[in-house]
């Protein structure tokens, strides 16, 4: 089994003077003084970042963070998986761990990525969908309006998840926007992709997250140590009749890591999921069983996934409203479920919390995710 | 259309096939594994289940709308501002593929709605270059508003 010993955070945001380096060494250096261990203690290093090839000609990012902790030598692997690249990172480190390749890890996320000309995320250039004018917004908005003819999901409900999500980031000073939005300011945001308003689809930013990984031999002498239930990675599957309103891989992967945890969605108190955009949180709700199919919305509506709720969802403000540097946010939804278990997150406290959810998808292809990522804990 | 817009390029190789003349209609090239029946669109080099492989293979000209969007922000490829897409369930084949949709009456466009196929110089390839795509339009009359 596999604890977490040390957490890090940067806060996320525009920052035009901070390097990619820099960053991730900030929060690695943060997992690691959270854990009180030593740089010379780490064993493995899996660094996670998506676009830093594609923006500045960067590869192998990785080494020079790591290195710039103080480390050389060690195992070290640069994750892309777009936007689960953080979580995946995540997934090789405790894997490390289990196979008894290494008893410290260390998985860093960071991304720069508010730069001028950035245009819109799309994915890849040589993808026919691309070339046929599919970009990332459009990709969702198609779901949203699956979603809405098939379930009657209403573009209130829609926005209720951007309104919950911007309340909760209000209580985060790690969070990009913190100011409270109503739903129908979010509404008559300008038009991305119908349905899709842009206060529903979530900011680029920078930032970094950094979680320091251990084997339980090492976590027992420690304190504050959270287990690691389960991690599971899969792929989506793409036999040409993707189903746009209900999100199977998320489902398949879900059920995967409850039996690996041996834990039920009811037994869940707090989740992180990837609300890239508003509709996405309403799906990954319903394939994470939190409630029936096609009522995510009613979901929402009910006030259950606000703090203070049943399950409270994306209690950090999301990606929507805490922002999304692509590689650091799979790392960044674990950080909050590692606070939220200690019960360290003072105003954003979900009570009596002893299991959390992190969940993330990354990628585009045939109408499917590529990646899928699921990660539970509990104390 | 000018003699001078026929010439340009599709925006991709094998997407797509015109019928005989006069007519010259469109229609989709995917591809088709003669081993297991599947098909593909677009057409890869080999059948994911079988290894075999593709042939190309025409897959029709018509469909029905199974979801859509308008997009409305800076366009990429050189599209209009906005443009429509969709995803349609093809007539006379069992893929749901993504398409353009009407780039003129973005709005003319509802789930269940018949589709059919049309090329047209519409933006720029991945090279910058003018081009033609394909896109579907609504085969039943545009409804009265």
């Amino acid at each position: 089994m596999t604890a977490i010993i040390g957490i890090g955070i940067t806060p996320f945001g525009s920052f035009v003077d901070r390097t990619i380096v820099s960053l991730g060494v900030e929060a690695g250096l943060a997992a690691l003084r959270d854990a009180e261990m030593p740089a010379t203690r780490v064993q493995a290093g899996f660094f996670a970042n998506a676009l830093a090839a594609r923006l500045f000609g960067d590869t192998t990012v990785g080494q020079n963070v790591v290195a710039a902790l103080g480390l050389d030598g060690v195992p070290v692997v640069n994750v892309e998986n777009a936007c689960t690249s953080g979580s995946t990172a995540f997934y090789l480190a405790q894997l490390a761990i289990e196979s008894g390749e290494a008893d410290v890890v260390l998985a860093v996320g960071a991304e720069k990525m508010c730069v001028p000309g950035l245009g819109l995320i799309d994915s890849g250039s040589t993808e026919l969908d691309t070339q046929l004018g599919l970009v990332t917004p459009a990709s969702f908005a198609l779901r949203a309006t699956r979603h809405m003819h098939e379930f009657g999901t209403t573009p209130r409900q829609l926005a209720l998840v951007a309104a919950k999500n911007r309340r909760h980031a209000e209580l985060n000073v790690k969070a990009m926007f913190r100011k409270p939005e109503s739903v129908e300011d979010i509404l008559n945001s300008p038009m991305i992709a119908d349905p899709l308003t842009r206060s529903q689809c979530c900011p680029i930013a920078d930032g970094a997250a950094a979680i320091l990984l251990a084997s339980d031999r090492v976590a027992a002498s420690l304190r504050r140590t959270v287990p690691v239930r389960s991690a599971v990675l899969r792929s989506g599957a793409y036999d040409g009749l993707p189903d746009l309103a209900r999100w199977n891989t998320d489902h398949r992967t879900a059920q995967l890591a409850y039996e690996k945890a041996s834990i039920g969605p009811a037994d869940i108190d707090v989740v992180e999921c990837h609300d890239a955009f508003t509709i996405a949180e309403l799906m990954h709700c319903e394939a994470l069983g939190l409630c029936e199919l096609g009522a995510g919305g009613a979901l929402v509506e009910s006030g259950a996934t606000t703090l203070g709720g049943r399950v409270p969802v994306n209690v950090s403000g999301g990606l929507l409203s805490r922002g999304h540097p692509v590689g650091a946010t799979g790392l960044a939804q674990i950080h909050e479920l590692v606070v939220q278990l200690r019960h360290e997150a003072g105003k954003r406290q979900v009570e009596a919390c002893r299991a959390g959810l992190a969940h993330c998808m990354g990628g585009d292809k045939g109408g499917d995710a590529k990646s899928c990522t699921v990660v539970i804990l509990s104390r | 259309m000018s003699n001078r817009a026929v010439e340009l390029p599709i925006f991709a190789e094998g997407i797509v096939g015109f019928g005989p003349p006069p007519a010259a209609s469109p229609y989709l090239v995917g591809g088709h594994c003669s081993s297991c029946d599947r098909w593909y669109f677009p057409r890869v080099d080999r059948c994911r289940h079988c290894h075999v492989t593709l042939e190309p293979g025409s897959l029709g000209s018509r469909g029905t709308v199974y979801s859509y969007t308008i997009v409305r922000t800076k366009p990429p490829l050189g599209l209009p501002q906005p443009y429509a897409v969709a995803y349609v369930d093809l007539a006379d084949r069992p893929l749901r593929i993504f398409m353009l949709t009407d780039p003129v009456k973005t709005d003319d466009i509802a789930i269940g709605q018949a589709v059919e196929l049309a090329v047209t110089p519409l933006g720029v390839n991945r090279h910058g270059e003018p081009c033609r795509r394909p896109y579907f339009k609504p085969v039943t009359p545009p409804r009265i508003r």
